[in-house]
């Protein structure tokens, strides 16, 4: 379906993807076949035809999440010289500390002067339930101004200024106006999307609408926008190897940077749940063209990866060169790793697209993969294209996940999964379930750092993270022997992780 | 849109009307208060919210916060109804009736705290009516409302507190136990030393022979010591105003007496003057004065050996020091630099936002630092004021002592100063059971103080 950056809100994933939460029918062969007629294949046809969808199960029992806000918070407060103004009760704005250690950590690993992030609440209050918050909004926005002189304000919005009914964008076009820098709402209210990957698709089209060069005047053709997620920049040195310069966004992005993404030369990720509405609007409305290639995790992956931006960078010769040499670095670094790592079984527990990549590296490394956890599932990403196909790339390449699970990081149905495979240790990104995993005497593998398993060297660094984690088995296992966990001897005897769920229809 | 607000509950206390805009918060919401139920052992909250309220809030009090854990129940354990567009528009009672159903057939605890978020409290769930129908059946079960737009997590904490008491504990005409005492401290979780500090309180009461129910934290007896909170003696509110409104609800329910001390004893000469009032509120003066002899010997043992570093180190240590913490934290640790330490205050400022009827009391505490030394507190919640508060203060030409959180680290570098993250949120700091309150706790806050000091250079 066409992205439609005439209205100031996005659409959710679901409206637009189809997104799911909650599957767990057996293999992922079989969800990615499911998945088939969001591509226009199978029955139902046609890509974003709402009369086919998905089957989802829906339970009683579910465990806190994650939001849009937060996510749209994450994101916006990660611009450098940009700052974001929360539109919400303070509770929004709690996740502000844990955002800044991100932050700090991040800016650390890229080798930045480490500092806070920015961000105001407008802090509302009973009174302003009653009475609406804009005026907080407008003198908040001008506040955030002063105080730091940025390049661009964003306001994310929340659940309560949803219900109330403030005219954010009226409010927010008023000061921009005045201030003359853009003023940018990001509509995220957490109620609204079911996922909070909904939250990234908001920052993108906010962005897309107000900040990105209309009429860029020149093209950039060695430039290449990457979208990322906090970690460490290996892209700058590989594209360097090809002649190319990456364009880090929005991750520790400056708005001049957000601003010349019409300026480049193509759009490129390492996740296409992130980077889904991106790539496919600058491609739409900005005719910068999206690599259409499975993402870049193994060795099968990575060369297509790499060889879909030389094709768009006529960059062919270089890039074999490089396939090359890298091919010969790491190979026998990861014949030994495997040597290693025989006859381990590992588990993965991640959002989407993330969680596909993640499976074909341990897969490289010769582990046992017999079950996978993703937090959602698009059944296509924004662009539609076949070679996105992350699910369908990983089962071609690598093989079926024998227990492949969506479900939105539920701390009561991990103990049953986990039971269902009993692997060695897990590879996991989020907070809230590695501390289950814990108590069961297994390590997790916890990729704070999103750069880490991807690319070729990536292959090699999973392989030794792992190495060091499965040391810390002793420490888990010592602690499963005394603790105990919340739940009833019903629950901890039930094998279905959807029980609930499935009953609730039956 | 025009939304009709449920009625407050009686007195309870709010934020300030003429809030402004805060950047990097010193506290969660109202809703935060779900960790005040999971500081109970074998307590459960049921969040009734948005889809990230839950995980906001315990994110930024139990991970960012001293990476305490969020406890055996809280956490990613907490159920939450993660409320959609139906929750909206058509209300969301039903679906906390089927929340709250289902976590009764799966999770395991002596007692579960339905707390609310701005959802539930702006499109006016009638969450009281379902609850009491769980109640009604005999399962252990209560409600607070506490929508973020309330409040925060403070108040969220009386909210909580109150509603266990009137829900869970409940009607009490028996006998008053002599020397059992409830004690209404510092805020769980929000004060990311909360389980060594109360640890260390209760070591202090039972030293001077009183029983205590300590309410929260892996030292209390769990919802037991709620159930006997109608037998003891007296309430002790040993804080600012954190737990006064409690302890005026228990007067007026079960005609019982409460003693309030706004300080939390740090260091010898504090904790004396605690303890003998407390002694002799309680009538148990003659084992106060054997324990406060023997805990004062142990401790200026420590004082004598720690006075050949602070008599005769060579490189420069701080003689002013600025704090920005709750109150409780603020007053105690100022008391302590000032009168055991010979720190003088450049800027002090308490961040959780007291109800405008205790500021005053507050204020005349800051007065009375030592019996020569006035100190002025400011109360303010943006760190953005904090820091230019700090920034334009007098430090002398020693480097500034800052007792704060995370959000000083730039403005400590910029100030060359020595930061203690003592305050919500501490994310450079791991807590376990560590403690700066009490004789104990003191000597850990000397050493903890001066180690930074001198690894400032290293």
């Amino acid at each position: 379906m066409a992205i439609n950056l005439r209205t100031a809100a996005v659409e959710t994933r679901e409206q637009r993807l189809g997104t799911i939460t909650a599957w767990d029918e057996g293999t992922a062969a079989k969800l990615a076949e499911q998945s088939e007629y969001s591509r226009g294949c199978g029955a139902g046809c046609g890509v974003g035809n709402k009369g086919s969808k998905l089957c989802e199960l829906e339970s009683p029992f579910t465990q806190g999440g994650s939001c849009a806000e937060q996510v749209v918070q994450g994101q916006a407060s990660g611009i450098l010289d940009a700052v974001l103004v929360q539109h919400s009760p303070i509770g929004c704005a709690a996740n502000q500390p844990m955002n800044n250690t991100n932050f700090r950590n991040t800016l650390a690993r890229r080798g930045m002067a480490v500092r806070n992030s920015l961000a105001l609440s407008t802090n509302l209050t009973e009174r302003d339930m009653v009475y609406g918050g804009v005026e907080k909004l407008q003198e908040t926005i001008r506040e955030a101004y002063r105080r730091h002189n940025p390049k661009a304000v964003f306001i994310a919005t929340s659940c309560a200024t949803g219900i109330i009914g403030d005219d954010v964008e009226t409010a927010a076009r008023e000061v921009q106006e005045e201030i003359g820098i853009p003023v940018v709402p990001v509509f995220c209210e957490g109620f609204k999307s079911k996922h909070w990957s909904t939250g990234f698709d908001a920052i993108q089209h906010g962005v897309l609408r107000q900040i990105v060069k209309k009429n860029p005047g020149k093209k950039q053709e060695d430039l290449v926008n990457i979208i990322i997620l906090s970690g460490t920049d290996v892209y700058t040195p590989m594209l360097a190897e090809l002649g190319l310069r990456a364009n880090l966004v929005l991750n520790l992005a400056t708005i001049e940077q957000l601003e010349q993404m019409s300026e480049a030369a193509a759009s490129v990720s390492f996740c296409y749940t992130l980077a889904s509405y991106f790539t496919a609007a600058l491609e739409q409305e900005f005719g910068v063209p999206e690599i259409k290639a499975p993402q870049p995790y193994g060795f099968a992956g990575t060369d297509a990866w790499l060889r879909a931006i030389a094709r768009a960078t006529n960059r062919e010769e270089v890039t074999e060169a490089y396939i090359a040499r890298e091919h010969a670095r790491v190979r026998p670094i990861v014949e030994e790793l495997r040597e290693q790592l025989k006859g381990l079984t590992g588990y993965v527990a991640m959002g989407a697209s993330f969680a596909h990549g993640v499976v074909v590296v341990l897969r490289e490394l010769g582990i046992d993969v017999p079950g996978t956890l993703v937090f959602h599932h698009d059944p296509v990403y924004d662009s539609g294209a076949p070679e996105r196909d992350t699910l369908g790339h990983l089962v071609e390449e690598t093989g079926d996940v024998e227990n492949f699970t969506v479900g939105i990081r539920q701390h009561y149905q991990f103990y049953n999964l986990l039971q269902r495979v009993n692997p060695d240790f897990i590879v996991i990104r989020h907070g809230g379930l590695s501390p289950l995993a814990s108590r069961l005497g297994k390590p997790s593998l916890q990729l704070g750092d999103a750069s880490f398993p991807l690319g070729y060297q990536g292959i090699i660094n999973l392989g030794a993270e792992i190495l060091a984690v499965l040391g810390q088995k002793k420490f888990h296992e010592d602690l499963a022997a005394h603790s105990s966990l919340p739940y009833r001897r019903s629950w901890l005897d039930e094998k279905d992780p959807f029980a609930l769920a499935r009953a609730a229809v039956a | 849109m025009v939304v009709a607000l449920k009625e407050r509950g009686d007195g309870l206390p709010g934020a300030a009307e003429q809030s402004g805009p805060i950047e990097q918060l010193r506290y969660a919401c109202s809703m935060g208060a779900m960790q005040t139920a999971a500081a109970i052992p074998r307590v459960i909250p049921i969040t009734h919210c948005g889809p990230g309220c839950s995980d906001k809030q315990h994110n930024a009090l139990t991970a960012a916060n001293g990476y305490q854990g969020g406890g055996w129940g809280g956490g990613g354990v907490a159920p939450s109804s993660n409320a959609t567009q139906r929750e909206v528009i058509f209300g969301g009672t039903d679906r906390l009736e089927e929340l709250i159903e289902a976590t009764l057939k799966i999770l395991d605890a002596d007692l579960f705290v339905v707390v609310t978020g701005c959802i539930p409290d702006l499109v006016g769930d009638d969450v009281g009516s379902v609850v009491r129908g769980f109640q009604s059946r005999g399962a252990p079960v209560v409600y607070a409302e506490t929508g973020g737009f309330r409040g925060n997590n403070f108040t969220g904490h009386e909210i909580v507190a109150r509603a266990i008491i009137d829900q869970f504990v409940g009607a009490y005409d028996g006998e008053r136990e002599p020397g059992l005492v409830n004690l209404w401290s510092l805020l769980p979780y929000q004060n990311t030393f909360w389980r060594g500090d109360l640890g260390e309180i209760k070591r202090l009461l039972e030293g001077i022979g009183l029983r205590v129910n300590l309410l929260f934290g892996p030292d209390s007896g769990g919802i037991a010591e709620w159930k006997a909170i109608p037998r003891a003696q007296f309430n002790l509110v040993l804080s600012p105003w954190l737990g006064l409104e409690t302890a005026a609800h228990l007067q007026e329910k079960y005609g019982q007496p409460f003693l309030h001390i706004p300080l939390i004893p740090v260091g010898a000469k504090a904790a004396g003057e605690v303890l003998r009032e407390i002694a002799a509120f309680a009538g148990v003066s003659e084992r106060a004065e054997a324990f406060i002899a023997a805990e004062e010997r142990t401790y200026y043992t420590y004082i004598e050996a720690f006075s050949e570093f602070y008599s005769q180190y060579r490189w420069g240590l701080p003689a002013r020091f600025a704090i920005a913490a709750d109150a409780a934290y603020a007053l105690a640790l100022s008391k302590f630099a000032v009168r055991q330490l010979g720190l003088l205050p450049a800027r002090l400022i308490v961040t959780d936002n007291p109800p405008g009827e205790y500021r005053d009391a507050i204020a005349a505490e800051f007065r009375a630092l030592d019996h020569d030394t006035e100190g002025t507190v400011e109360f303010l919640e943006d760190s953005y004021l904090i820091h230019q508060q700090i920034r334009s203060a007098a430090f002398g030409h020693k480097p500034p002592l800052i007792l704060g959180s995370t959000w000083e680290r730039d403005l400590a570098k910029e100030l060359k100063g020595v930061l203690m993250e003592i305050a919500f949120p501490a994310s450079y700091e791991v807590v376990l059971t560590r403690s700066n309150v009490g004789y104990r706790g003191a000597i850990t806050l000397l050493e903890r103080i001066y180690s930074t000091t001198v690894s400032r250079t290293a």
